[in-house]
């Protein structure tokens, strides 16, 4: 880790706009059981209990985020980290407010590639890269550089059923920054690699920054933050609590938690 | 170094009356036809689909399927005969492009959950690429209705050369009925449960079993009120009997699916948004 310390730069960041959000608000309404069927909508509604619940996930929350940025973001569970990755992704689209983004975006959300487990990881690979956007000549012509910085060239035609949380979240690394992003958006989707590869990656990470461009990582990892990022993002209850220097602000949200310097807080990225 | 430019590359803002821009979603689902067909290529693969083994089963499966409703229309004491043989098997494969459409499509957004929580893209694909897979299963019996009905001595005419017509408006109908059950499946998940029991009911309310042209008077409405029955009669006349469609029958099946097509993708549509935070 000490040798991504060492490529860590702050005066590469451009200040060129990658993207501006002004007072974005993000409510949305979803239902109490995790699996919505008629019997406990009956059940539910025999019991005049109620059948949904309407969560604010983001509130007018206005953000600039410039180029040559490593961004963390942090906060407790249901904080609204994910969901305004999403909506910076185009996943989900704003309830109010406006987001510009200044570039091409990839996401690496918390589960990655993969959708069907029943086909292979070339089958997947080649039906992510086409949900995404990208034409199958693009995604051939990148199809082995992506396998290999996998390192899943001998089980890639297996069905994805048989790969491991770590071989997935491989290749939903390297299908990211395969599409030669502009912005890079990380969720909570590196900490099923191991070791050797999360070096990897985090390598990886900072050939971005010091190509000017933007990644941000959610995570819950402090330690990773505070070496690879420039700046993080606190939020809670979908605003932002604090935003700045990654040393300063970790400081504060660990003594919001009450964790002190405990280790459990730098918890695998 | 990053280029600078002066206006956003994507600009994301509120729904307008609850629905995404259309002509920007038009063409988005339009760019992702790619996806559509590669999804219905990779899961005919997975089921063993893309080998001479696995297309002879998809001939012989609803073959059996027929021979065994024919063998129900003896016991019961039917009219048999070779035209009412040809009729019950070609009425059957279209009848199943339809279910199997609807089954699968009920099923696509839910098991898509994985791609839809991690990508932006026009969801309507994922009912749609099931449409396709049912109707790429569909096409090799089409072969083997060509083989019955020369061995059973059917007619032909000139008429036959609206059975493309029809298949289209079929894909049409099956396309609507499948967004349809995606979204229902996806605000209540035991909406699957009742789908054999759905099929079955209409597999029975429909001329399949029997013709139109045998049905009780007292029954007459369901040629009107099932939506199924005016796509499967202008197929047994046009492919079986080698006539000429029924204006009306024609009228009531685009405007069926006119209706439903409507119906789904306007729900489907202004609910797409919730799907990321509903599975």
């Amino acid at each position: 880790m000490s040798s991504l310390s060492e490529s860590k730069s702050s005066d590469v960041n451009s200040k060129k706009r990658a993207i501006s959000i002004e007072n974005l608000g993000l409510v949305y309404r979803t239902t109490l059981d995790k699996r919505p069927t008629f019997k406990t909508r009956i059940r539910r509604l025999a019991r005049r209990k109620r059948q949904t619940r309407i969560v604010h996930a983001v509130n007018n929350l206005s953000l600039e985020i410039n180029y040559g940025t490593v961004l963390g973001v942090i906060g407790t569970n249901g904080a609204g980290k994910s969901s305004l990755m999403r909506v910076i992704s185009g996943i989900l689209p704003p309830t109010s407010g406006r987001v510009e983004v200044f570039g091409k975006v990839s996401t690496l959300l918390a589960l990655g590639v993969g959708f069907n487990g029943k086909l292979t990881g070339r089958d997947n690979l080649y039906l992510g890269g086409l949900a995404a956007g990208m034409s199958r000549a693009q995604i051939e012509s990148k199809f082995d550089s992506i396998v290999e910085f996998a390192g899943l060239e001998e089980v890639i035609d297996a069905p994805m059923r048989t790969y491991s949380s770590g071989m997935y979240s491989r290749l939903a690394f390297s299908v990211a920054i395969s599409l030669d992003p502009d912005i890079l958006i990380i969720d909570e989707a590196l900490s099923a690699g191991d070791a050797r590869y999360k070096v990897k990656s985090l390598e990886k990470v900072l050939e971005m920054r010091n190509q000017d461009r933007v990644i941000i990582i959610v995570s819950h990892a402090m330690k990773t933050l505070k070496t690879v990022c420039d700046e993080v993002l606190w939020l809670d209850h979908g605003k932002i609590v604090a935003q700045g220097d990654p040393t300063t602000v970790i400081k504060a949200y660990r003594e919001f938690l009450h964790v002190g310097d405990a280790p459990e807080s730098d918890e695998d990225l | 170094m990053k280029p600078d430019p002066a206006s956003p590359s994507v600009i994301y803002q509120p729904f307008t009356h609850g629905l995404p821009p259309l002509g920007g979603y038009a063409k988005s689902l339009w760019a992702r036809r790619e996806f559509i067909f590669e999804y219905a290529r990779a899961d005919l693969h997975q089921k063993q689909y893309g080998s001479i083994l696995g297309q002879i089963w998809l001939v012989i499966n609803p073959l059996i399927l027929a021979g065994v409703y024919y063998l129900l229309l003896i016991i019961i004491g039917a009219r048999g005969g070779p035209d009412r043989f040809g009729h019950l098997t070609g009425t059957l494969f279209l009848f199943y492009l339809i279910t199997n459409s609807i089954t699968a499509g009920a099923k696509s957004v839910t098991s898509g959950a994985k791609l839809i929580l991690n990508a932006s893209f026009p969801r309507l694909v994922l009912p749609l690429a099931e449409t396709l897979i049912a109707f790429m299963k569909f096409v090799p019996t089409l072969v083997v209705l060509f083989v019955i009905h020369t061995i059973l001595g059917l007619p032909y005419s000139l008429h036959m050369l609206w059975a493309p017509v029809i298949i289209v408006l079929t894909l049409f109908f099956a396309a609507s009925c499948a967004i349809l059950a995606s979204i229902i499946n996806v605000y209540f998940r035991d909406a699957q449960n009742l789908l054999p029991y759905f099929s079955r009911t209409l597999l029975y309310l429909s001329p399949v079993l029997y013709t139109a042209q045998s049905l009780d008077a007292n029954l007459n409405f369901l040629k009107v009120i099932n939506p199924l029955f005016p796509i499967l009669d202008t197929w047994s006349a046009v492919v079986i009997r080698a006539e000429a469609p029924d204006p009306t029958n024609l009228l009531l099946a685009l405007g069926y699916s006119l209706f439903l097509f409507s119906i789904g993708t306007f729900i489907f549509l202004s609910r797409e948004r919730e799907f990321a935070v509903r599975i």
